[in-house]
């Protein structure tokens, strides 16, 4: 048993014993593994009924109608399919997308994509709170706008976007909305229907749930067109063609339910503990709170510690999984850019920690952490030469 | 990080569990201050050498940076323990990067190293602060 404390489930999160329990279910000689699309046969029937009702709880979770939800290996997949797939299919119509700095790379990669193939793409910068505006959306649309794209909840500063009137503007205009929910899915209420969302992009890990799978809700009525990434057998209705991975997507659904009977529960409980740490960590002078103050997700707190720096703070903490504000504190240390967009420098960008909780995270761990960071960091500054805040 | 973190040889694990050499020296006789580097690159640091009969007699440093310049500066407040002006002067990062086994994208922050013990050397002893 691991002594570390885990703090970096905005990484991904410990998979819930009870979605183990449902994929174990479909391996094995005496579980449904059978391949779901053979339906000839009753092993494969009963697979197909696994993977429908793993639909039907993955769209419950986010107000869709099951034959919304497409199966994907992830939301990177599901973010470049959205993306992609609805720009090459719409190029007639307009060659114009319109994003924001602080996506995450699943997106901004699929945009330099598309901007290889001709397409331009406006990135927005967010304000200092992380936040883009539905003002600052409307401004940058353009007759040959076909597609905005918009993080719920940044993986980075856990800023929620307002997707709910980004997408209601975008609908007046006959624009389609994509939403990478990856963040947000399971922790906060979200509803294609109300937000109108045409795109909605999730993944299973960030929910107590798999590695390895996702899915992305497709607006049906009209009905969205895209063009597949993939080529191959028919499968879910030939968007995404191969086998599907019963066991993978049966492990979503449970996610996805649990999620459902719980997120209320588990959603007040984590903000607790999440003000309860930065609490501890804001009386330490030069501590202050990456992204707006209010409009934030449960689980992830961002910090950025002034006179520290961020690779000596995380290497000081060795009893915890968290994550600095370094894209890579491996090599090159390059600060975030998510941080740099909402105007930090370079230094305080590296001087920052992501510290994210999840359904497992407990007071003690809350203390250990405020406790931790509290003493690693007078350490630090003990060390550095005057000018450090004290 | 954990005991077995592969970016971090054991002489850096060794130097950061104590961060020996951190702090001050007092102020008087023949100490030499001098610094380098700049917070806002990612590494600045503070020398202070107490200079007797032409022998670094003590050293202290302060220092921000990442694990492996904490530990480097750490590192050489023992190495040059007992060196005169010329060592100083020709002190070169390598010695700290083979002994401390630093990534050659760290070699940077070296330098930053290299500067503040060159210029205690051009202070030496007794000329005053020098910034690098």
């Amino acid at each position: 048993m691991s002594a570390v404390v885990y703090l970096d489930n905005a990484a991904t999160t410990p998979v819930d014993p009870r979605v183990i329990a449902a994929m174990l279910e479909c391996l094995g000689t005496e579980g449904d593994f059978a391949n779901p699309a053979a339906v000839a046969h009753e092993p494969g029937r009963r697979a197909h009924r696994r993977v429908e009702q793993a639909r039907a709880e993955v769209a419950a979770l986010v107000g869709a109608d099951p034959a919304q939800v497409v199966w994907t290996s992830g939301a990177t997949e599901a973010d470049n399919f959205a993306l992609l797939g609805a720009a090459r299919f719409y190029a007639p119509r307009g060659r114009h997308l319109v994003t924001s700095r602080t996506e995450h790379p699943a997106v901004l990669a699929a945009c330099r994509q598309l901007e290889r193939e001709g397409f331009e793409v406006t990135y927005l910068k967010p304000g200092p709170d992380g936040i883009v505006s539905p003002g600052q959306v409307e401004a940058a649309l353009r007759p040959d706008t076909i597609l905005v794209s918009l993080m719920h909840v940044n993986n980075e500063i856990g800023v929620i976007q307002d997707v709910g009137s980004v997408g209601r503007l975008c609908r007046a205009r006959g624009i389609l909305f994509h939403v990478d929910a990856a963040q947000s899915a399971g922790k906060l209420p979200i509803d294609v229907e109300r937000d109108c969302i045409d795109l909605l992009a999730l993944t299973a890990h960030k929910l107590h749930g798999p590695k390895g799978v996702g899915a992305l809700c497709v607006r049906r009525e009209p009905r969205l067109g895209l063009v597949p990434l993939l080529h191959g057998g028919g499968q879910e209705r030939g968007l995404r063609p191969g086998t599907l991975a019963t066991h993978q997507v049966v492990g979503m659904g449970a996610a996805c339910r649990i999620a459902v009977e719980e997120g209320d529960e588990d959603r007040v409980r984590i903000t607790a503990l999440r003000e309860r740490l930065w609490q501890g960590l804001v009386t330490l002078p030069g501590v202050t709170l990456n992204g707006h103050a209010t409009q934030r997700a449960p689980g992830i707190l961002s910090v950025t510690v002034d006179g520290v720096e961020g690779e000596s703070l995380l290497y000081s903490l060795p009893g915890f999984a968290v994550a600095s504000g370094s894209a890579c504190a491996t090599t090159s240390a390059e600060p975030s850019y998510v941080l740099r967009a909402l105007g930090r420098s370079d230094r305080l960008a590296q001087s920052s920690l992501r510290l994210s909780l999840g359904r497992y995270t407990t007071s003690g761990e809350i203390e250990q952490a405020v406790q931790a960071i509290r003493a690693a960091v007078e350490r630090l500054r003990a060390v550095a030469p005057p000018g450090t805040a004290t | 990080m954990s005991p077995d973190d592969p970016r971090y040889g054991p002489e850096v694990r060794r130097r950061m569990a104590g961060l020996a050499g951190a702090g001050d020296l007092p102020p008087g006789g023949d100490l030499v201050r001098a610094t380098a580097g700049d917070r806002e690159q990612g590494a600045e640091v503070v020398l202070q050498v107490q200079v007797t009969a032409g022998r670094a007699q003590q050293l202290r440093f302060r220092a921000f940076g990442c694990p492996h310049f904490l530990a480097a500066a750490s590192w050489l407040t023992e190495r040059l323990r007992g060196a005169g002006r010329a060592e100083f002067s020709d002190w070169d990062w390598r010695e700290a990067a083979t002994a401390l086994e630093v990534p050659p994208a760290k070699y940077g922050r070296l330098l930053v190293l290299q500067d503040v013990v060159r210029a205690v050397a051009g202070n030496w002893p007794g000329d005053g602060e020098s910034t690098v």
